[in-house]
């Protein structure tokens, strides 16, 4: 089977994002995390823009161009000065420890392959090949998000589940309109802005960013 | 372009201008007269489209389809029936406007009349709407307006804990209606997108026999709900005391008169009749409404809440109208149906005239002597002599008094029902008496009711001190009841006049009795095709007036002198107020004959001197019913609607990872769904 370049990029560069969201599973020091989030959105901005040249739709190249603006250079630098200032507070005791997140992660993309097949098999899009990626990327993100106890944490995953979508929009529908990519961004860059007040204000108030101090509000 | 169209565009923007205007009122008392200006334009307009309807007997017709396209437009046609149901409207609710200007002047700087001008428009606008609705949506949009609109005006006095309840039990009620509403129509919509109701009824002819048994069945629990049919009625004496009088008149004399809309049109028009269980079905929900209600109202010491419970009452009768109209038509005797339709159209309006003006004169009263507390009253007759002639008019109307034209009505109920002994089978024989019998213990005891009501307020002397200051109310709110009062008396002379075109409006709305033509008994007599009896109450209004008059007449003659004394006083020297009958003591009788159904709750206390117990220094009595009906069918509703509530709650563990956890367990299942079910 020769598969064809762009199938095959695509691949690469979804497996390389999904990568990068397990490195946030078992590693523990903030600083990796953005890391990670950085290369993950640098990814992204490929694979649209590869998208882009092989579907020859030059209105791609403006949304990659946009996404490794925002997400690649903007967000991550915000992420830095919020990780200067909460860095110390390591990821030292998740609700679900390093071993059992990455067997739960395989499962899950296990869980997406199978729920990608019916989907695969109605499409014949060069593209196709990423899609389970896309929603192990999703799903993966969604488990960061459940499993991780602090603040910037939950905020890395956020974003990352953001990337996912990001990532099944350009394979799925094989490119985005330009306009229906900056409603989507823009959506979760407020998102991003609340939650980084919200980080501030739980360290604020708890002297932590552990979430589950949370906890103590009800009554 | 027709009167009709002209009078519905001047109604629609005599309301929506009320509305907004008097939002923008500059001061309270500008919002008062705004908002009764935009109403009264509104009412007029509404008159004008309903009365030009009515006498030409041309549907008014239009559409908008572009608005709200979605849902399928907004779609208006007036026919007959809905022209009587929007004279309705503003019959009651221009002098029910007037009213309110004066009446809601005690609210200024208590509450914003700015919003209460904008409810008050918008409950008009809907109630209007609702009889000229020609698709589902419109109809859905116009009762859910009215039903918004009126939760807020219940509301207005929402500084009572009360009024809180009752506006919940209010708002829980009427959308439980529109719930089944809903399903209703689209068991009825031919589907395609058709929501029409032409549409509608051609399906509905189409529709299988068991089909049409759930429609019905749906529409009577619906429409019942907001008519207050019993056990549906439990929002209706809590919500009536709760709301401003005026309000309270509009909601007691047009708003629960729309559910007797509903019915006709969905039971008679769509569906064209049906088998005589249904009729059956609704002469019994019709009994049970009417005895509770007079049962109810009778025991009851708060002088609104007893008008709430005598609509339920009278709604009762409106649907013993409809049910024997429903069991003739099911036999064939469509002359009789239509006798039965016409005297239920009949008792809507007259009811509508007597009961908005006995609660516009209860407003005054609770105005003069703060109190809904008939035991508080007493002896308002001298303080307000025309409030209390108004309030004995519109009683004796309500007692079904000839000739006034609560009788005339009742009485045409009477004959459909008797028509019924004409169909020789086993279960209409036993039924259609039984009927009879619960119609004529229903009159006799609102009548007692209504004794009561007006004795006990009105007569004798005042209990407390607001009642003994009270002075009869602004000339404006008394020329309004005089306006309703004229109308309870017109309306029962004119009977067999009105009859006759009511007649022909429900003839209209079935095809197989379209043919049939009214009893041809003139404007004097009043009885049914066939009938075994006929009355005219024109010359019972003669005979009363010669009755009364040629006395008179003999004593001016004679020049016999007039003497005023006091009235016996059963030789005590002195009275007080406390010798007096009271209104509990009066229902006493019937507390005990009815004690299964009241179940009432009695507590004796006497305080005596601690050195002899043969000296009394006080004692208390007080005696409650206990609505043991609102029990029976609301507390295990409410019990298990608090105990999911309890297991809900668990859901909510206070951690937000455990709500993120729902979050993607939602999303995984959406997905296993969509993957299991492609």
């Amino acid at each position: 089977m020769v598969a064809d370049p762009l199938s095959q990029l695509v691949m690469l560069g979804s497996s390389g994002m999904l990568l990068t969201a397990l490195i946030v599973l078992w590693r523990k020091g903030i600083p990796a995390y953005v890391t990670a989030y950085r290369w993950q959105s640098w990814l992204l901005a490929a694979i649209t823009a590869t998208v882009g040249y092989y579907g020859h739709d030059p209105q791609l190249y403006w949304v990659a161009a946009v996404l490794l603006a925002l997400k690649g250079i903007a967000i991550p630098a915000l992420l830095r000065t919020m990780q200067r200032r909460f860095g110390a507070e390591r990821e030292a005791t998740p609700y679900v420890n390093t071993e059992t997140s990455l067997a739960i992660a395989g499962v899950l993309v296990l869980f997406a392959y199978v729920i990608a097949r019916p989907w695969m098999t109605i499409t014949n899009l060069p593209t196709r090949q990423g899609l389970p990626l896309a929603l192990a990327l999703l799903f993966v993100s969604l488990l960061i998000v459940v499993s991780r106890k602090k603040a910037m944490t939950q905020v890395i995953g956020f974003l990352m589940l953001e990337n996912a979508i990001a990532l099944l929009a350009a394979v799925g529908t094989y490119g985005v309109p330009l306009l229906v990519e900056f409603g989507v961004f823009l959506d979760a860059l407020m998102g991003f802005l609340v939650m980084q007040i919200f980080v501030y204000h739980i360290h604020e108030t708890f002297d932590t960013i552990d979430v589950e101090a949370l906890t103590r509000l009800r009554h | 372009m027709s009167f009709g169209t002209l009078g519905l565009i001047v109604m629609v923007i005599g309301y929506a201008a009320g509305a907004s205007v008097s939002l923008l009122a500059p001061s309270d008392r500008a919002a008062r007269v705004l908002t009764a200006i935009g109403a009264a334009v509104g009412g007029i307009g509404g008159s004008i489209a309903a009365a030009s309807v009515l006498i030409t007997r041309v549907p008014v017709e239009t559409t908008f389809a572009s608005l709200v396209s979605a849902a399928g437009g907004i779609a208006i046609r007036l026919d007959p029936l809905g022209a009587f149901f929007l004279l309705l409207v503003a019959i009651v609710g221009l002098p029910a406007t007037v009213y309110g200007i004066t009446y809601t002047g005690e609210y200024e700087g208590r509450h914003s009349l700015r919003l209460f001008g904008l409810m008050f428009n918008g409950f008009l606008l809907g109630m209007s709407l609702v009889p000229c609705a020609a698709n589902v949506f419109t109809f859905l949009f116009a009762w859910e307006l009215m039903a918004i609109t009126s939760y807020f005006l219940v509301m207005t006095e929402s500084q009572h804990a009360e009024t809180r309840q009752a506006g919940l039990w209010y708002a829980v009620m009427t959308h439980f209606g529109f719930l089944v509403l809903l399903p209703m129509f689209l068991m009825m919509a031919p589907g395609g997108g058709a929501t029409a109701f032409a549409d509608l009824r051609t399906h509905a002819a189409l529709m299988s026999g068991p089909a049409r048994n759930v429609v019905f069945l749906l529409a009577l629990v619906a429409f019942g709900s907001k008519a207050g049919l019993v056990p549906l009625h439990v929002w209706l004496p809590r919500a009536h005391p709760a709301a401003p009088s005026h309000v309270s008149a509009l909601m007691s004399g047009v708003m629960i008169k729309l559910g007797v809309y509903g019915v006709l049109r969905v039971v008679v028009d769509f569906l064209g009749a049906g088998p005589a269980w249904w009729g059956g079905l609704v002469l019994a929900a019709g009994s049970i409404s009417a005895l509770t209600g007079v049962l109810y109202a009778l025991a009851d010491n708060d002088l609104k809440r007893l008008l709430a419970y005598s609509s339920v009452e009278n709604v009762g009768v409106i649907f013993l109208g409809i049910g024997a109209g429903l069991v003739l038509h099911s036999y064939g005797l469509h002359a009789l149906a239509l006798v039965g339709f016409g005297a239920a159209l009949l008792h809507t309006l007259n009811h509508a005239c007597f009961k908005a003006l006995l609660f516009l004169a209860t407003g005054n009263l609770l105005h003069e002597a703060h109190t809904r507390n008939m035991e508080r009253m007493g002896g308002l007759i001298k303080g307000m002599p025309q409030t209390a002639v108004l309030f004995l008019i519109g009683s004796a109307a309500a007692a079904a008094l000839p000739p006034l034209n609560g009788f005339a009505s009742e009485w045409m109920v009477f004959q459909a029902l008797l028509s019924g002994v004409q169909i020789p089978q086993p279960d209409v024989a036993i039924g259609a008496p039984l009927a009879i019998g619960v119609l004529a213990l229903t009159s006799g005891l609102a009548a007692a009711c209504f004794v009561k009501a007006f004795g006990i307020s009105f007569l004798a002397m005042p209990r407390s001190d607001g009642a003994a200051r009270a002075r009869e109310a602004h000339w404006s709110s008394r020329a309004v009841m005089g306006v309703l009062a004229a109308g309870c008396v017109g309306l029962g002379l004119a009977a067999p006049r009105i009859f006759d075109g009511l007649f022909r409006i429900a003839a209209g709305l079935s095809a197989a009795a379209s043919s049939a033509s009214p009893p041809a008994v003139g404007s004097l007599w009043l009885a049914a095709p066939n009938g075994v009896a006929q009355v005219s109450p024109l010359l019972i209004a003669a005979a009363a007036v010669l009755a009364i008059g040629v006395p008179m007449a003999l004593v001016r003659l004679r020049g016999l002198e007039w003497r005023r004394a006091d009235t016996w006083g059963c030789g005590r020297i002195q009275q007080t107020a406390r010798m007096e009958y009271t209104s509990s003591a009066f229902a006493e009788p019937l507390r005990r004959v009815f004690s299964e159904l009241y179940r009432p709750t009695e507590d004796l206390s006497i305080n005596v001197h601690p050195d002899s117990r043969y000296f009394v220094r006080s004692i208390t009595y007080t005696s409650a019913v206990v609505p043991w009906i609102e029990r029976a069918f609301y507390d295990p509703v409410a019990s298990g609607m608090r105990a999911f509530a309890t297991q809900v709650r668990r859901l909510q563990g206070g951690s937000v990872h455990l709500y993120l956890l729902y979050l993607s367990g939602a999303l995984m299942a959406a997905l296993v769904a969509a993957w299991w079910f492609k």
